[in-house]
């Protein structure tokens, strides 16, 4: 396993995302002036959920609603919300994280990455395995029952004044922009099919998405970089969390994948999505109703250390475990 | 040239409060304000900086008018800065054209 592990990440190490991620990475560390546009980054993060929405619904129309979909689904939807749980209580009682921040940051890790995804999607398609349309689904399920999760683990002493209920919390849980683009593009590409796939096909697949994905990144790794190297409050712990916390995730969910009977390709995206952890729409629902959870602990590690780690070692390292689990 | 004192507020707030914080000018008597979006900068926790991937940056509202509005708004912020971040500075300006505020 470990043979194929190693070739794997070498594959991986050299696709030309993963390098351009690396080459951001450089460039923030060594504080170039490389970088992309803020509203230039949105819309390519809007490109790249619209894309994965709508191929994913394509490919769920063609393969129609099936069991697998709903295993699938049903685990992320269960693994969102229980996990955050777990990891607030690996974080508060070993990382000895204050008890705000640590349901913070399980929320960051309960939910999940989109952009771990999409370059799981193109690994899996680089290397010829093939994967379910529907787990563009999986992937919205699992965006936001983490945040109510942590919400349940701090009880109304640690939220803001009326967070459970305040209307405009509930419209950055449920709407965000993130989560209704890519819920809303699967759907689309769900009524559309084939025929939507026709007309814009060119725009959301090919090398136009493998270009974006790549534009994406480079700003991904310069961010990353930068962010590292403002952190002030991280410690050893931290570090460790943000890296064995998504392989204990993903093992655990390659194993339910086993019992659910998925297929090699959607149990390793499964394995992505629960090592993944979520810096979009997690971090702007979390400043809304935890506002004591210190930002300088969850976005660090979900940003900085969980997602380069999942990109550059994790992606391969779960597919290969994928193969020696699921066979 | 005719000046009239008015009083003015710089309102430092996360993006998510934007929609309360300007119901509350409003409110409060404020004819009219202005809101700028910010880059980058440094507070009490450190460095800070737009992403461009949807992570909320800070926003300064400048809003100007009669004591009695600010009065109203510093109270309203005083509650609400004991659970958000943010801040507030307040200062006498003179303005022209005082019917605007």
């Amino acid at each position: 396993m470990l043979e194929t592990a190693w070739s794997a990440a070498s594959a991986n190490l050299l696709a030309p995302a993963i390098l351009f991620f690396v080459l951001g990475a450089f460039a923030g560390w060594a504080k170039s002036d490389l970088s992309v546009p803020d509203q230039v980054a949105k819309i390519l993060a809007l490109y790249l959920m619209m894309a994965i929405g709508f191929k994913g619904g394509v490919e769920a129309n063609a393969s129609g609603f099936t069991a697998e979909f709903a295993r699938a689904g049903g685990f992320g939807l269960a693994f969102s919300f229980l996990a955050p749980f777990a990891a607030f209580a690996v974080l508060r009682f070993v990382c000895r994280i204050e008890r705000i921040t640590a349901a913070a940051t399980a929320a960051h890790y309960g939910s999940v990455s989109v952009v771990t995804f999409a370059a799981g999607s193109e690994y899996l398609r680089s290397i010829g395995v093939e994967f379910s349309g529907h787990m563009a689904a999986v992937l919205a399920l699992m965006e936001t029952p983490a945040i109510l999760a942590a919400l349940l683990i701090v009880g109304s002493n640690g939220r803001a004044p009326g967070a459970r209920f305040q209307p405009a919390l509930w419209r950055e849980v449920l709407l965000n922009g993130a989560a209704l683009l890519l819920t809303g593009s699967f759907v689309i590409g769900l009524i559309t099919g084939e025929a939507g796939m026709a007309r814009i096909g060119g725009f959301v697949s090919g090398a136009l998405f493998q270009g974006v994905l790549c534009l994406f990144l480079l700003d991904m790794g310069v961010i990353a970089a930068r962010r590292l190297a403002e952190t002030r409050t991280l410690r050893l712990v931290h570090v460790m969390f943000a890296t064995a916390w998504p392989l204990l995730s993903a093992m655990f969910a390659l194993f339910a994948a086993k019992v659910l009977g998925l297929s090699l390709g959607d149990a390793t995206l499964l394995a992505v999505l629960s090592g993944s952890a979520s810096y979009i729409a997690v971090p702007a629902a979390i400043r809304m109703a935890l506002p004591k959870a210190d930002a300088g602990v969850y976005l660090p590690m979900s940003l900085a250390m969980t997602f380069p780690f999942n990109l550059v070692i994790g992606i391969p390292l779960y597919h290969a475990a994928a193969q020696w689990i699921i066979g | 040239m005719h000046l009239v004192q008015r009083r003015k507020l710089d309102i430092f707030i996360e993006g998510h409060a934007l929609p309360r914080v300007e119901h509350m000018l409003g409110e409060a008597g404020f004819k009219g304000w202005s809101v700028f979006e910010g880059v980058e900068g440094s507070g009490a926790h450190g460095g800070w900086r737009q992403t461009g991937i949807g992570e909320s940056a800070a926003f300064l509202v400048i809003a100007i008018g009669s004591v009695e509005a600010c009065d109203t708004a510093l109270d309203w912020l005083a509650d609400y800065f004991r659970t958000y971040p943010g801040v507030v500075a307040v200062s006498d300006v003179s303005v022209m054209r005082a019917e605007r505020f």
